[in-house]
């Protein structure tokens, strides 16, 4: 059965004036599975959600989202109708109580659960006579959630979604997430928060200064990638690590640090050969990988 | 429900304006007998009214109130964080500029005819008479040319972020545009909503009774409600290209 994808962007570029906030990204989510967006503040996270969601209009370059073209204005409004989006500061209408925003959102989705409203307003004890500026971040969160989840949406965006929440918001939030991907909602999710992402997603898109520098399973991350540090009785040139599978090399004094994207064991072997004083051979974690990548491009 | 979003977004401005201009008038018809009159030059209660009301005092406060219901909408939800939440609505931007656009325009319409109801219905309390049909021919003039002044406000708040210069743009424009329209070359070019919404600016304005004779200006509203339409629909069109 052919990978269904619920993003595709392709070159998709985003110019504020010489300022290139994205460049020429091209990724794909797949269905059904929680993929997180990583990268520092700054790097172009926000920006293309906001492109996929016909919020700010691309410089160059297309995509879809649920198989619609982003940048069709009338496509984009269709897609809508199945994403829900959770920005980065949860703001809502002020104004209204919970009851109100409830209320207004539920009217532009027919296929509104109201069982699910109703468990979530008991889930998450929000009171519904009280004014949405009234809330806490958190209960704003757990309100904006509220709204997302009981649209059934196929696709669910989160900018930041932890940003400014308290521990225990923060569990809450990861559990709600893994929730939806349980019940076939696939999720994507922007943060810089690396532990999180690390924790609920199967996928990483990586993002730097508007490039994408890495997009992997977190899966192969865990199998295949390897911190590789040899001790060298001399110095050693570059060239003799030019293998398939690295990814970076570090050398410090006579101590080479190889980092191993694929092709690990080949890559030790080859190694062993060059008769090393010490070999040591350990998994890299996702903050390993996302420090290595984003300061490769420092 | 975008119509109860729009109305709960300008409820507090059109009701405070409400209050005002009902209390204005009020207060104007009230204090009629207590030497007001004689204090406006006034030799008739239909010239006091006109003087105080439709040329004066009050219409200012309109034309202020008309151009800040206009001001609002995208720009000013971006500031406020919940353009993100509006935006991924399945709506199109054009249905949320137009919905805002007619909630604003009914509620000018509605504050114009206020003074068409209070004046008539408080005047006998002070032993005077305000014919209903001149108060209705004022309102609607009134809702013309606040229609034209709101416009103003809501071009403004489309093109220009921040809390404050919208309606400091759309004052500075307004005031700039009645300065121009006054000039004696320009007159013959550009109407005068001022003049329109006082009734100098009509051919029907009688400066000897105070009072509007004939038939309405018919072009000069249908102009108006051109600039309006177009405008409203101009603001759609540059509120599709922009990035929020």
């Amino acid at each position: 059965m052919p990978k269904s994808y619920v993003i595709e962007t392709h070159g998709l570029t985003k110019c504020y004036g010489s300022f290139e906030a994205v460049q020429s990204l091209s990724f794909r989510v797949s269905s059904q599975r929680i993929t997180g967006f990583l990268g520092q503040n700054g790097a172009g996270k926000s920006t293309t959600i906001k492109m996929l969601l016909g919020m700010t209009h691309p410089t160059s370059g297309t995509g879809t989202i649920l198989s619609r073209c982003i940048t069709d204005a009338k496509a984009n409004r269709e897609a809508r109708r199945d994403v829900a989006y959770v920005g980065e500061d949860k703001q809502l209408y002020g104004y209204m109580t919970v009851e109100q925003i409830v209320r207004f959102t539920k009217s532009f989705y027919p296929d509104w659960r109201s069982e699910i409203e109703s468990r979530l307003l008991k889930q998450y004890r929000l009171p519904l006579d009280r004014k949405v500026k009234a809330l806490s971040k958190g209960m704003r969160t757990k309100l904006a959630l509220l709204l997302a989840f009981s649209r059934r949406p196929a696709l669910l965006i989160l900018d930041e979604p932890s940003e400014g929440l308290d521990p225990v918001s923060i569990e809450e939030l990861l559990q709600a997430l893994v929730m939806a991907a349980a019940d076939g909602t696939s999720v994507f999710f922007s943060s810089h928060q690396i532990a999180e992402v690390e924790r609920v997603a199967e996928h990483v898109s990586i993002i730097d200064r508007g490039k994408l520098v890495m997009d992997f399973s977190l899966d192969d991350m865990r199998q295949s990638y390897r911190r590789i540090t040899a001790g060298f009785a001399t110095q050693q040139l570059a060239d003799r690590f030019q293998i398939h599978g690295i990814r970076k090399m570090q050398a410090s004094g006579r101590q080479v640090t190889l980092l191993a994207t694929d092709n690990a064991d080949e890559i030790v072997e080859i190694v062993r050969s060059m008769e090393p004083v010490s070999i040591e051979v350990a998994p890299m974690s996702l903050r390993e990988v996302f420090l290595e990548t984003v300061r490769k491009g420092a | 429900m975008l119509w109860y979003k729009a109305w709960r977004e300008s409820q507090a401005r059109f009701l405070l304006s409400a209050c005002t201009i009902a209390g204005l008038c009020v207060v104007f018809v009230l204090f009629h007998s207590q030497g007001a009159a004689s204090a406006y030059r006034s030799r008739t209660y239909v010239e006091y009214i006109w003087r105080i009301v439709y040329k004066g005092y009050l219409r200012e406060i309109f034309a202020l109130l008309a151009l800040l219901l206009g001001v609002g909408g995208l720009r000013r939800e971006r500031d406020y964080g919940t353009a993100g939440f509006t935006l991924t609505l399945p709506v199109s931007r054009l249905r949320l500029v137009s919905i805002r656009a007619a909630m604003g325009l009914s509620e000018i319409a509605l504050l114009s005819f206020l003074p068409v109801i209070v004046i008539p219905a408080l005047s006998p309390l002070v032993g005077q008479v305000y014919p209903w049909t001149q108060a209705l021919e004022f309102g609607l003039l009134w809702a013309a040319g606040g229609s034209f002044l709101f416009v103003i406000g809501f071009l403004a708040s489309i093109l220009f972020a921040g809390e404050y210069t919208a309606a400091v743009v759309a004052v500075t424009v307004t005031l700039g545009y009645s300065v121009v329209a006054d000039r004696p070359f320009v007159q013959r070019y550009v109407i005068d909503v001022h003049d329109l919404m006082s009734g100098t600016g009509t051919h029907h304005f009688q400066p000897d009774v105070f009072l509007l004779v004939g038939p309405l200006p018919s072009a000069a509203l249908s102009i108006i409600l051109l600039i309006v339409c177009s405008s409203v629909l101009l603001a759609g069109c540059i509120t599709q290209r922009q990035d929020f």
